[in-house]
């Protein structure tokens, strides 16, 4: 099965994989080859992928995206997102900070429109961080 | 005529401004480069966008949809998009006057018009304005711009149109056609548009999950962002060019005044030696 992950700046992976788990809006989904068709919104979170089926959790790769679109069939899944992140390009203290900053993005927010961009940022950070701490957790296992 | 010494300065320091021209001139040529890779990158991006609303299209998910319907035109957005930064030939010129030529036809058919300015030239050109109300600036993007920059600049603009603000939003930016022409442009992304593709027989019988209608608005939203960052690299490219061949012009025009100047800095040098020598043989003259 092939994963292909698109983003606004270029392809940023095209290979054949095993298992795919995908944040949708209706929660998370786990892919095998031979999924039947089905096009949804991606949510943003993580996207992790298991390359072989004796693969173990500690070896999956994990993708921090932002929402987009993910369209399934027996033999490929395309991911459509805006930003697409490998957890070894996070790192742990700048996402840390980020984060922090885009917290006080939100509490000083005055309209609606800067409180919902804040929001988005909060999300966006939060998912980097997950993914740099799972990366983190994987290299020590 | 200017004595050899002042000529001499002179000469120096047009000889540097002809090395800082240089040096800007190869550093566009580079990002030049870049930029144009970068334009290709992108491409898979809007051909999946494109196939899934093709295939959602025909379905009728887009027959009266709000996105895709257009409406009599009373009021519009602009996104312009210039330079930060000058020294880049005509390039900024070009797209205000683009831009101006829209404002002076809107007025004429009397809609109103928002604009969001991207980059430093078109803030400053769009403030100044008084028929057109400023609703953004975005200044000193990166050269290549990530989801989160584009992703703001579309939120704005989509949050406008679904809320009926306006009724149209457009792209005023330079298409980058060769390294040679560039072209300002006036392109529409609200109401969506799209090139219909070929439809792979694998997804025809697709199920669409939460729904039809949640999807068709995430993809529409996919595909304007891919337009932005389509237009934004197309500008990148075309500034960067525009600015080699300004600055390739710079540094001839600066090497043919280094040439001039050096000629009447010799004819200078000859004139006084030749007044001192009629000026010694006169004395000598004299003395008999």
């Amino acid at each position: 099965m092939k994963l292909r992950l698109v983003t606004l700046a270029g392809t940023k992976l095209d290979e054949d994989v095993y298992e795919v788990i995908l944040p949708t809006a209706d929660g998370e989904i786990a892919v095998f080859p031979d999924h039947e068709p089905i096009v949804t919104v991606a949510v943003p979170g993580v996207i992790s992928v298991r390359r072989k089926p004796t693969d173990s959790d500690d070896l999956l790769e994990v993708y921090a995206v932002t929402g987009g679109v993910i369209e399934i069939d027996a033999q490929t899944i395309s991911v459509l997102v805006d930003d697409a992140d490998h957890s070894s390009e996070i790192t742990e203290a700048e996402a840390k900070e980020a984060l922090d900053r885009a917290l006080k993005l939100q509490n000083s927010a005055t309209n609606q429109i800067e409180l919902e961009k804040a929001h988005q940022l909060v999300d966006r950070h939060m998912v980097r961080l997950k993914v740099a701490d799972l990366h983190r957790r994987h290299r020590r296992g | 005529m200017a004595s050899t010494r002042q000529l001499k300065s002179r000469i120096r320091s047009v000889g540097s401004t002809k090395q800082i021209t240089k040096a800007m001139q190869m550093v566009a040529a580079s990002k030049m480069r870049r930029a144009q890779d970068a334009t290709k990158a992108s491409t898979p991006y809007s051909r999946v966008a494109s196939e899934i609303l093709t295939h959602l299209a025909s379905q009728g998910a887009t027959k009266n949809h709000p996105l895709f319907t257009e409406t009599t035109v009373k009021s519009r957005l602009y996104i312009v998009i210039t330079s930060d930064k000058g020294l880049a030939g005509a390039y900024n010129a070009n797209v205000l006057k683009a831009y101006l030529a829209e404002l002076r036809a809107d007025e004429a058919k009397s809609i109103s018009n928002h604009t969001i300015a991207v980059g430093r030239k078109a803030s400053q050109f769009a403030v100044r304005l008084k028929h057109t109300s400023l609703r953004g600036t975005y200044e000193n993007l990166p050269d290549q711009p990530t989801g989160a920059e584009i992703s703001a600049i579309i939120s704005a603009a989509y949050d406008l149109f679904v809320s009926g603000e306006v009724d149209a939003v457009d792209l005023i930016y330079t298409e980058f056609v060769s390294s040679m022409t560039q072209i300002p442009r006036v392109h529409r992304i609200l109401p969506a548009g799209w090139t219909p593709t070929e439809v792979r027989q694998s997804i025809r019988d697709a199920q669409y999950e939460p729904n039809m209608e949640l999807v068709l608005e995430s993809v529409v939203r996919r595909l304007v962002e891919s337009q932005l960052y389509q237009a934004l690299l197309d500008a990148r490219a075309s500034e960067h060019s525009m600015r080699m061949i300004a600055m390739k012009n710079a540094t001839d025009n600066a090497s043919d005044l280094v040439d001039d100047l050096t000629l009447e800095m010799n004819k200078a040098r000859q004139a006084a030696i030749t007044q001192e020598l009629a000026e010694i043989s006169g004395g000598a003259e004299a003395m008999k």
